[in-house]
């Protein structure tokens, strides 16, 4: 028996199995990479201040709910079904469903009215999501609490290496926010375009895509509407077009979803390409 | 790049492309060199000297005035018509109003709000700052504040404060002057400016606590049963702890400490030692500024 350095064992013949080639990268199109998706089977963890499940731009049900607090003795889960706090999550909940309408959503409430434990409160209900199934998480927040850093950055590895895409909103504040940082998340920074579904990329990280975010017309709390400004709501144009890939390609991994991304941001010079609501048809 | 390969209109897109990155890549630069030189930043240092001079920093009106400062000069350099600064208040979970300037001011200042509420509300618990550009188009989703005022402001501005990561209170401003909303650049030069402020106002909380703790120590001392003396132990065991716990402001008490160490040498060895810091700030203040240690998005 051959004694192998730890993580080498699932490189060891026979152990490591056989990838189907990927298409050649300047091959990809819109039609291939979303072309009659709607996001079908693909389950979205919104991690945020909930959901607001009759809004007319969620247009639709939310398949679960999880809120998360801090209590006197820790933290506290609580899986019936809740409102949105603020009207945070019901808007990036309206934008991933206007991309991808027939995703499954999942209200992951973390953002209450109370500061206390907001970290842990934050970092709980990331591993919930990880542990439970989901395919996709919006993460339109972050901490900038390094005591977090370490946790954070465990979680978000443990996510890449479920092929789970955590789509985070890079804080524009001067302070580094977590996990936007790290390089295995897509992080989503605004851009001042107000076509829907025209995103870029930007070959100089941390912030690798960027997506409409500034003046956009967003969903509220109370069947409101907002006109608001913020990276937070640049994630969820990510997110939704990362759920209808996933639909179409359960199989990518993170890294692969960036190259796909890539290829069809709309600063590559040979691609017109946009993500259209279902409903339109592509040009 | 091989640009040989492209039709020329593709080409012209490209140099199009670059043209805007190079342009973005100036402003953002003009941008940080304009705040570092713009006169709120100079009042801003000021307003800390000030607040941190021996005799005034236990009178809790420099405080207050400090605060005030900041928002007027937020305001005045952003163009806002209006705006408030919330202090967290960690006991009860709530905003506090410190200051409100503009508008309906006075009326502000009686006002707290829960954290669970608002656009300060959810900045503060979210970290991210936010704008918002039809506040009154739907009155529910301006803030509370605004709404017990009955002045609903058209657009909203509102980033938090940041002091060792952690959210101490938010900024907000009401109301751009000549525009619909604020803008990108608004909410990046209020963020830098939020970053001096929210140093500024902890470490004038700080003097103002030892101040008012001073004072009480004198005015009790000898009058006091012993239970109040423990609890003034208490009080000041909790402040020396949260003093240690500061790194910043344990580099500076280090620092005076050693210049006061070369001072108790004599006359001549305070002279040389001012005259070596003298000349160390004047290098400083020569040298271009070192933007790297700024992050940006």
């Amino acid at each position: 028996m051959v004694l192998r350095p730890a993580w080498s064992q699932q490189f060891a013949p026979g152990v490591l199995n056989e990838l189907q080639p990927i298409l050649p990268l300047d091959a990809l199109t819109e039609d291939w990479a979303w072309g009659g998706s709607t996001g079908k089977g693909v389950r979205v963890a919104i991690i945020d201040s909930g959901i607001e499940a009759s809004h007319p731009a969620v247009g639709g049900p939310v398949q679960g709910y999880i809120s998360i607090s801090s209590g006197p003795q820790g933290l506290v889960s609580d899986t019936s079904p809740h409102e949105d706090a603020y009207g945070h999550g019901t808007a990036c909940a309206g934008i991933i469903r206007s991309f991808a309408p027939e995703c499954e959503l999942y209200s992951v409430q973390v953002l209450g009215p109370a500061l206390t434990g907001t970290g842990m409160v934050f970092a709980a209900g990331l591993r919930w999501a990880i542990e439970n199934g989901m395919h996709v998480c919006n993460l339109s927040l972050g901490t900038t609490k390094r005591e977090f850093f370490a946790l954070l950055h465990e979680l978000a590895d443990m996510a890449s290496f479920r092929n789970i895409m955590l789509v985070t909103a890079a804080n524009n504040m001067p302070i580094p926010s977590f996990p936007a940082m790290y390089a295995s998340v897509i992080s989503v920074a605004a851009h001042e375009g107000k076509e829907p579904g025209v995103f870029y990329y930007n070959p100089r990280p941390p912030v690798e895509f960027g997506a409409p975010g500034i003046d956009v017309r967003v969903a509220w709390r109370d069947g409101g509407w907002i006109t608001a400004t913020g990276n937070s709501f640049a994630a969820p144009h990510i997110s939704g077009v990362v759920a209808r890939i996933l639909s179409k390609h359960p199989d990518l991994n993170p890294s692969q979803m960036k190259v796909v991304l890539r290829a069809l941001s709309a600063n590559m010079t040979h691609t017109t390409a946009r993500m259209h609501s279902p409903g339109e048809r592509n040009p | 790049m091989d640009a040989g390969k492209y039709s020329p209109d593709e080409t012209d897109e490209l140099a199009r492309s670059r043209q805007v990155i190079e342009s973005q890549a100036e402003e953002i630069t003009r941008l940080r060199s304009r705040l570092r030189i713009e006169p709120f930043a100079e009042q801003l240092r000021e307003a800390l000297s000030v607040a941190s001079m021996a005799g005034t920093i236990a009178s809790p009106v420099t405080h207050a005035r400090l605060l005030e400062m900041i928002v007027e000069t937020a305001a005045h350099v952003i163009s806002a018509r209006a705006g408030s600064l919330f202090l967290i208040d960690e006991k009860s979970q709530h905003l506090t109003f410190e200051v409100a300037i503009g508008g309906k001011a006075q009326e502000v200042r009686r006002f707290t709000v829960p954290l669970g509420h608002g656009i300060a509300g959810l900045v503060a618990v979210s970290g991210q700052p936010m704008a918002i550009s039809d506040a009154a188009h739907d009155p529910r989703q301006a803030s509370d504040i605004a709404r017990s005022l009955g002045y609903v402001p058209g657009s909203i501005l509102c980033v938090p404060l940041f002091y060792n990561d952690q959210v101490i209170g938010v900024l907000e401003l009401l109301d751009k002057e000549g525009s619909e909303s604020f803008t990108p650049q608004d909410m990046e030069t209020l963020g830098l400016f939020a970053n001096q402020a929210a140093v500024a106002i902890e470490q004038s909380r700080t003097h103002r606590y030892l101040g008012s703790l001073i004072a009480e120590i004198v005015q009790s001392l000898g009058t006091l049963p012993e239970h109040h003396k423990a609890s003034l132990a208490e009080q000041m065991k909790e402040f020396a702890d949260s003093v240690a716990a500061d790194a910043s402001y344990r580099q500076a008490t280090e620092l005076a400490l050693l210049v006061q160490e070369i001072a108790w040498q004599g006359e001549s060895e305070m002279r040389a030692c001012r005259s070596v810091l003298l000349a160390f700030a004047d290098y400083l203040r020569s040298r271009p500024a070192n933007l790297s240690d700024m992050g940006s998005f």
